[in-house]
């Protein structure tokens, strides 16, 4: 395995370079987080729709386990159990909306992976940097556990478990364990775990950081041990509901309504409903889970004993657990939402639960309609410093803080961004297909043809897949 | 001008403000005023006090900021009201939080009764190679040393030791009679 321990010293060099004004040492880090023998285990996997451009490369890259959806090129990388999701990526001829530019889209885009190393990492949506149309690029980068990289072109940065960095342009910093940060560009920082940032200059900025005492609990990354905390205990109790899907080329089909997506990598457990226009991606995992017209699951999800009324969203990573959702509910990325049988959660519709929300409770809790919630909640009391009605953070104009919560600007524009993203997404899934019009990932996605792939098996380049160029 | 030496302008170690490492925040806020009332009142009063380790040598320095930042709170920002610059807030914004927090914080009395007994070396800043600079140095190099390294003082060393202290106010009054003899 010569080939692969010196395409790993080549990442880390390369990653650590660009870090070394913020003076951290991604090695110690990642040194056997993923042992090498691993990486020979898995096969990866590509689809094939007739409404995606079918175009792979890879280059000296290990891909074990990963999954590879529309136009996507990795060199000298590293892709562990990641999910490269290239189905909302711009095409030629788009019209791309910048304030100040109407930019043509002059080929599609294409997402490139170069020197960098990514454990089950998720990458989705398409570049937002009007700078790079036409390239959503992942280079020198070490991403871990359940991040997800989102819309967001990345350069020399490090991002610890389960963190996102959504629609922002990041160039050299670190992303702390459990922090999301969506801020349009930043360069240079270094992000504490547990900060979840949205920031939109000039119109408004929202903070809340973790309790560090109380988020390691949940989630709690140090050098030289693997990830740990509540967060790692869930998602690795259910592994094994999944390795029976990966193990088997041709699994058994499930009945779903027509106008519903069921991805064949994804857990159904028994007493699931799925409605008309749903959406489960692949490596969700439902279970008596009632899913309502329009609702969606989207990759890394896990729904327990829940019933989600419907057009409900379900961000990236998020975990809903004994809970009751209205209508129009959106759950963001990597939230963790536990009622427990006996005291369920219940979530009035409309309501956002903001990226990266912990609630967990131990007593029964209900979330009035129209709220936004954000932080760590586990009773009823904390909701008083970690939600606000839509109504009255519409009415902010100036800045407010509330508990470890700080917003400055606009809350009309907040909400109205929020509200446009999620309306964004339910189209983009296919939430509001009417049989004619609307169709969106729930339709698009329902017959995928995979193939796999797979490294050498031995010698020096064992576990380096061969140089694989896939076009129609 | 260049023919004064940094002896000539220096203030030795002597008549300078000095405690040692481990005393509190009130042991050099009466050496200062020690010093001060000793000191030639026609010459600019002193703004520091110097830290010294057992072996008398200079260690760091205690300035009026310095000994300020004793009094902020640093541990009631438990939401780290500092930090919020960085993420893009506005200064507005955190001044306004930082007097909501002072308004909930304990009084200034009570804040300097607790710095009073903080140590020195909590606070002081630590001199560094280029703060040092030779007892027969040239005025010029001195100046120079001052402009480009934005420092307030230099250590006056002689044969490795601490000697004295060349502070910008006498290097200032130096090149302003030199100017005005010029003038004449």
């Amino acid at each position: 395995m010569k080939a692969l321990t010196e395409l790993f010293d080549r990442i880390v060099q390369r990653v650590n370079i660009n870090l070394r004004e913020l003076a951290f040492d991604v090695r110690p880090f990642v040194k056997d987080l993923v042992p090498f023998n691993q990486l020979v285990k898995f096969y990866a996997f590509y689809g094939i729709t007739p409404h995606h451009p079918l175009d792979f490369q890879f280059r000296h890259s290990n891909l074990a386990g990963s999954y590879f959806l529309g136009k996507c090129r990795t060199t000298n990388s590293i892709l562990y159990k990641s999910d490269i999701r290239g189905d909302e990526l711009k095409k030629k001829g788009d019209i791309f909306q910048y304030p100040g530019f109407e930019i043509p889209v002059s080929k599609d885009e294409g997402i490139r992976i170069e020197d960098s190393f990514l454990i089950k990492t998720l990458v989705h949506n398409y570049s937002h940097d009007p700078e790079t149309l036409e390239k959503f690029f992942i280079t020198n980068t070490v991403s871990t556990h359940y991040a997800n990289i989102h819309g967001s072109p990345t350069d020399g940065s490090y991002l610890g478990p389960f963190s996102t960095v959504d629609l922002t342009t990041m160039n050299d910093c670190v992303i702390g364990a459990f922090s999301y940060v969506q801020a349009s560009e930043i360069s240079h920082l270094n992000i504490e775990p547990g900060t979840v940032w949205v920031r939109s200059p000039n119109n408004f900025n929202f903070l809340y950081r973790y309790p560090l005492d109380k988020l390691s609990h949940y989630i709690h990354f140090a050098a030289g041990a693997p990830p740990q905390g509540l967060l790692m205990d869930f998602v690795e109790d259910r592994k094994e509901a999944f390795q029976r899907v990966f193990e088997k080329v041709n699994i058994e089909q499930v009945s779903v309504p027509k106008s519903a997506s069921l991805d064949r990598f994804a857990v159904l457990k028994p007493k699931t409903h799925i409605s008309d226009n749903v959406l489960v991606a692949q490596r969700a995992f439902l279970q008596n889970a009632w899913m309502g017209k329009g609702a969606n699951a989207q990759e890394n999800c896990y729904i327990i004993n829940a019933r989600l009324e419907g057009f409900n969203v379900t961000a990236h990573g998020a975990k809903i657990i004994e809970a009751d959702l209205g209508q129009n509910v959106f759950v963001g990325f990597n939230s963790f939402l536990r009622g427990r049988p006996d005291c369920r959660l219940t979530i009035g519709k409309d309501s956002i639960i903001m990226p990266h929300t912990i609630i967990d409770i131990k007593e029964p809790l209900k979330i009035p309609p129209d709220h936004l919630v954000w932080g760590l909640v586990t009773c009823a009391a904390d909701l008083e410093t970690h939600s606000i009605s839509l109504k009255a953070l519409s009415k902010i104009n100036d800045a407010f803080s509330l508990g470890s919560m700080f917003f400055e600007g606009s809350g009309n524009s907040f909400v109205t961004a929020f509200r446009d993203r999620i309306h964004h997404i339910l189209e983009a899934n296919g939430a509001l297909y009417d049989g004619m019009k609307n169709k969106g990932h729930a339709q698009k996605n329902q017959n995928i043809s995979f193939n796999t792939i797979q490294p050498y098996p031995e010698g020096e380049l064992k576990g380096v897949y061969p140089t694989i160029i896939i076009r129609p | 001008m260049e023919k004064y030496l940094v002896r000539d302008l220096m203030v030795p170690l002597s008549e300078y403000a000095t405690v040692h490492v481990g005393s509190t925040l009130f042991d050099a806020v009466l050496a200062l005023e020690k010093a001060q009332e000793e000191f030639d009142h026609t010459k600019y009063k002193h703004r520091g006090v110097l830290i010294l380790d057992k072996k008398n040598r200079v260690i760091g320095k205690l300035s009026h900021l310095h000994t300020l930042r004793a009094l902020e709170p640093k541990h009631d920002d438990v939401n780290g009201i500092k930090e919020l610059g960085q993420f893009g807030f506005s200064a507005k914004f955190v001044r306004s939080l930082r007097k909501q927090q002072r308004r909930q914080g304990a009084p200034l009395e009570d804040l300097c009764k607790k710095a009073m007994m903080l140590k020195v070396e909590e606070f002081m800043h630590i001199t560094a190679e280029d703060e040092f600079i030779d007892h027969q140095a040239t005025l010029d190099m001195a100046i120079h040393q001052l402009v480009q390294e934005k420092l307030l003082s230099l250590m006056v060393t002689q044969d490795g030791n601490t000697i004295g202290i060349l502070r910008l106010a006498d290097v200032f009054a130096a090149v302003y009679h030199a100017m005005k003899e010029c003038t004449i």
